[in-house]
């Protein structure tokens, strides 16, 4: 087998060549840090909600706790979630919460600032199973619910009415 | 026990796709074990998918995986009775063992990631909500989860391929488990570098360059570990392998009588769609790619029905959705009419600047498009060979496409909706840049095309130096 050399193929391997040095010198610290940035995590059938729920609230598996919380709700009635307008974390907590609380039918409220009352005293408490505070403050007329870590309440309908 | 209900999750759906497989190759092609595995899985995400959506109009519970068992089986059973023949094997060099090496240590690397991190936002939300859903229901999305407006930012109208692929895992489980559900998702790289492997091989005759390129897929940070890469969980990579196969395939049919490739370009084509909805724009851009190659390649107009299972999937789809009571316009764009685009031209020059932004984006892409416009700059001479224009319309007609769609963003500023998802639309062309630059580094000169025996084992659609007698010997 002979090999032919031209300078056409030199400008060609060196080419080549040196795009690939230079992609490879510029991904490797990107690559390496993505790989040894996390420790392995736990695992668990609900291990991404946890994770979720941990960053947002510090509870540790809190997942489990919501769902027994909805389940023990009436399926038939809506869950009503409040969380804040501009604030990831409390959006972020209301989607995952929703994401738990299947099968019930569920409403996000988005609010400015960090009181609901206005929009607790237009609803009609029979058609609720219960409230979730985001981030959010629980009005002090509302019996406290269950609180999860810090930023997470979930206050029962079903057993204490809200007030009109 | 959670091995044995993985293995028969894979086992069934690899089955079902390999009998997808022999029915589309036939034993007139010949198929390397890469590509066998790689497009059992295509076909056999797609397949599963669709008959766990199709049946569970139908029927409920155990009945619906088990029905869906005996057809994977039974297509097992087809593709077992009609194997397609392999290629001869040749010893690999030392060379192609070394980058091997490599490339199975970046699998294992992926792998290794996509256990560290947790699905990503739209993986929890987007796509594994679906599967958990369906599994709590009997193997059936619930009616009120379409119609739930407080669900609407987990978009109910998004299509099932992924999340059905979940679902079939965790009907084998027997629970829903976010842990295991990522696995799908390195199987999806796993089945990316075996595409590029085998497609290297094809367009170039040579393994090696398939291997190298293989090897520097993982060195694309977008690919590997950047959000909606192909650890989180996004249905963005898997659609960007769909589509490396669909192109790649309709590049080999370019070949006359290359009929095995072109049905399988048909298969993974409809497929697009049912991804994710943008599989919708890289079904309009690919199916246009076939009508050219139809056009092109002198072939009868019977290849046009190529087009029909997408079109089917496409408004079944639409059907069901209306029939669920569903949104179907996404909330994040305004009404897509003249008068919309008209009113928003001025936005043309701010997006073509973003996307040059990020173009350039090295801690995202490294050089990854600067080294896909030296691979264009190559190929723009050999635009007389009927599969150029296909893989550059390929790369370029989706990114431009993309770009007019947010001339219809509804978000205030709209090239913050830009910049939180261009980088994600670029992953799904990216596969396809890698097969131009394998044309490029291979510096194949393409003279005129030329008809090949389909049982060749490389796709070479036009004479060459090296021919696959040659390549073997």
């Amino acid at each position: 087998m002979t090999v032919r050399f031209s300078y056409g193929r030199i400008a060609h391997v060196l080419l080549w060549g040196g795009l690939a040095v230079a992609s490879l010198g510029m991904s490797i610290p990107k690559i390496y840090s993505g790989v040894t940035q996390y420790p392995l995590r736990p695992t668990g059938p609900l291990h991404t909600c946890d994770s979720y729920l941990k960053f947002a609230t510090g509870a540790s598996g809190a997942s489990k706790d919501l769902i027994s919380i909805f389940q023990s709700m009436t399926a038939s009635k809506r869950i009503i979630i409040f969380t804040r307008k501009d604030d990831a974390f409390s959006s972020g907590l209301g989607m995952t919460t929703a994401y738990l609380a299947s099968p019930h039918l569920v409403r996000l409220f988005e609010i400015s600032g960090t009181h609901p009352d206005n929009e607790l005293s237009k609803m009609n408490p029979d058609e609720l199973a219960a409230v979730v505070f985001c981030r959010v403050n629980r009005p002090n007329w509302l019996p406290a619910g269950k609180v999860i870590g810090s930023g997470l309440e979930v206050v029962s309908t079903s057993e204490k009415k809200v007030r009109r | 026990m959670s091995a044995l209900a993985l293995l028969g999750a894979f086992g069934t759906l690899l089955g079902a796709g390999y009998g997808f497989l022999t029915l589309l190759a036939r034993k007139e092609t010949q198929l390397s074990l890469t590509e066998q595995i790689a497009f059992s899985w295509l076909l056999g995400t797609g397949a599963v998918s669709l008959l766990l959506w199709i049946f569970g109009l139908f029927v409920h519970g155990i009945l619906l995986p088990g029905l869906v068992s005996i057809i994977c089986l039974s297509l097992g059973l087809v593709g077992w009775r009609r194997m397609v023949p392999r290629p001869l094997r040749r010893k690999p060099n030392l060379f192609e063992i070394f980058l091997g090496i490599i490339v199975f240590l970046e699998i294992a690397i992926v792998f290794y990631l996509s256990f560290v991190h947790t699905l990503g936002w739209d993986g929890l939300l987007n796509w594994e909500i679906k599967a958990h859903y369906a599994f709590a229901n009997g193997g059936v999305i619930p009616a009120t989860y379409f119609s739930d407006s407080g669900r609407a930012f987990s978009h109910p109208e998004y299509p099932l391929a992924i999340p059905f692929t979940e679902l079939w895992l965790y009907l084998w489980l027997g629970e829903a488990d976010q842990f295991w559900a990522k696995t799908i998702f390195p199987i999806f790289y796993v089945i990316g570098t075996f595409l590029v492997v085998a497609l290297g091989k094809r367009f170039t005759g040579k393994t090696w360059n398939g291997l190298l390129m293989a090897a520097f897929l993982f060195f694309v940070p977008q690919i590997t570990v950047e959000v909606g890469s192909a650890i989180a969980g996004y249905a963005d990579f898997p659609l960007s392998i769909f589509y490396l196969a669909t192109i790649g395939c309709l590049f080999c049919a370019t070949e006359p009588k290359n009929d095995a490739f072109f049905r399988l370009y048909a298969a993974c084509l409809a497929l697009l769609p049912w991804v994710k909805r943008d599989g919708l724009i890289l079904w309009i851009v690919a199916a246009a790619c076939g009508v050219f190659v139809i056009l092109r390649t002198k072939r009868s107009s019977r290849h046009f029905l190529a087009l029909f299972p997408g079109l089917l999937i496409i408004c079944g789809w639409r059907f069901y959705l209306s029939a669920m009571h569903a949104p179907q316009a996404a909330a994040d764009f305004l009404p897509m009419n003249l008068e919309t685009f008209s009113s928003h031209l001025d936005r043309i020059l701010p997006l073509f600047s973003a996307l040059l932004a990020e173009f350039h984006n090295l801690p995202i892409w490294s050089l990854f498009w600067f080294v896909v416009a030296v691979g264009v700059a190559y190929l723009l001479g050999q635009m007389r060979n009927p599969g150029t224009p296909v893989l550059l319309n390929a790369l370029f007609v989706p990114i431009v496409l993309y770009l007019l769609i947010y001339v219809f963003s509804s978000w205030p500023n709209y090239l913050e909706h830009v910049g939180l998802s261009i980088s994600r639309l670029l992953l799904h062309v990216a596969p396809v840049g890698f097969l131009i630059i394998l044309l490029a580094v291979s510096r194949r000169r393409v003279k005129s095309p030329a008809p090949v025996h389909e049982r060749g084992v490389t796709c070479t659609m036009a004479v060459s130096e090296r021919t696959p007698v040659v390549e073997l010997a």
